[in-house]
């Protein structure tokens, strides 16, 4: 494993960009969804890619999940993956959340829905703020099977060693519907993330 | 005579951002807290001209120096600076006395255009 860790600055400055995007991201649902998103301090660790299925396992054991993974890559070597994990009651509340009939739209096109709203509000608002370009790739629904799961979190891991992860929580008051955001920015991409916060930092 | 500011956000990086968006030919001293609880304690001690405050910190958040400010007039003049921007979160603020809202990260000439409306600048 790399010697890589943030410095304090650093970590500071990143929580501070991910307050902000997270920001973003929460006024567009509660703007969509016509509620109130309750905003918490993001989470941010290095993780190694063997403990992730394990880290998940963890956070997650008791729920059946669904999550929407989709990747982004940008200038100067940034990149990584944006994962919305929903739990499987509150995937099944969506559908009332946004007024649609049962049966209407399937539970896929649903947490996509969502996950557009969440997921590029907040990279481009991160994009904004490092004065990158991000491109994404198209979102892959995984379900909630646990086979399916635990397969995508090997193969999102077969890359690289290390991961920078932020955990991020969004909680719609109104409708008791929560969902969870992790960034995963891995390998090299963490040194390049720590360049643009160096450059950041130096501007203050 | 220079007018006294305070600077409450529990991140350093977004303290140095609100404090080089002042206006430079705006005569200043200023000084910061890193959470609500320790700018509570200071403008109990202090006489502050201006607050800017953000919403989502530790200890105390910016919701709750707002409400003992509304009990205790400790400051006249608050400028909330936050990340949350939804539309209820900015009503709560301006309940609470807050005189402007603004986005972070600080655009400098929103806050110039804050400050002469109020007659701050």
């Amino acid at each position: 494993m790399n010697e890589i860790a943030l410095s304090e600055e650093q970590r500071d400055c990143l929580q501070e960009l991910i307050n902000v995007a997270m920001g973003r991201a929460s006024d567009k649902l509660a703007r969509y969804l016509d509620t109130f998103v309750h905003l918490q301090v993001p989470h941010i660790d290095l993780i190694a890619s063997e403990s992730l299925p394990s880290s998940f396992a963890e956070s997650y054991a008791d729920d059946g999940v669904s999550l929407v993974s989709q990747g982004f890559y940008g200038e100067d070597g940034i990149l990584g993956e944006a994962l919305l994990i929903y739990r499987s009651n509150d995937a099944q509340g969506i559908a009332e959340i946004l007024g649609y009939e049962p049966d209407d739209v399937s539970e896929v096109e649903q947490l996509t829905d969502i996950s557009s709203i969440l997921t590029t509000t907040f990279l481009n608002g991160l994009a904004e703020q490092i004065e990158n370009q991000l491109a994404y790739s198209a979102p892959r629904v995984v379900s909630a099977l646990e086979t399916a799961l635990e397969s995508h979190l090997h193969q999102l891991s077969f890359n690289w060693d290390l991961a920078l992860k932020v955990d991020i929580s969004y909680q719609v008051t109104d409708y008791s519907f929560n969902c969870d955001m992790i960034l995963l920015i891995p390998g090299e991409a963490i040194q390049n993330i720590q360049k643009v916060l160096d450059r950041i930092l130096n501007e203050f | 005579m220079s007018i006294p500011v305070l600077i409450c956000d529990d991140s350093t990086l977004a303290r140095k951002q609100v404090k080089k968006s002042l206006p430079a030919d705006w005569d200043v001293t200023t000084q910061f807290a890193t959470n609500g609880r320790e700018a509570v304690d200071i403008l109990r001690q202090e006489k502050f001209a201006v607050l800017f405050l953000d919403l989502t910190m530790p200890e105390l958040d910016g919701i709750g120096v707002l409400e003992i400010n509304k009990a205790e007039k400790l400051v006249d003049f608050v400028i909330v600076v936050s990340a949350d921007i939804q539309p209820e979160m900015q009503q709560k603020v301006t309940e609470l006395g807050a005189l402007a809202f603004i986005q972070k990260p600080v655009n400098t000439n929103k806050l110039s255009e804050i400050l002469q409306q109020y007659g701050l600048l």
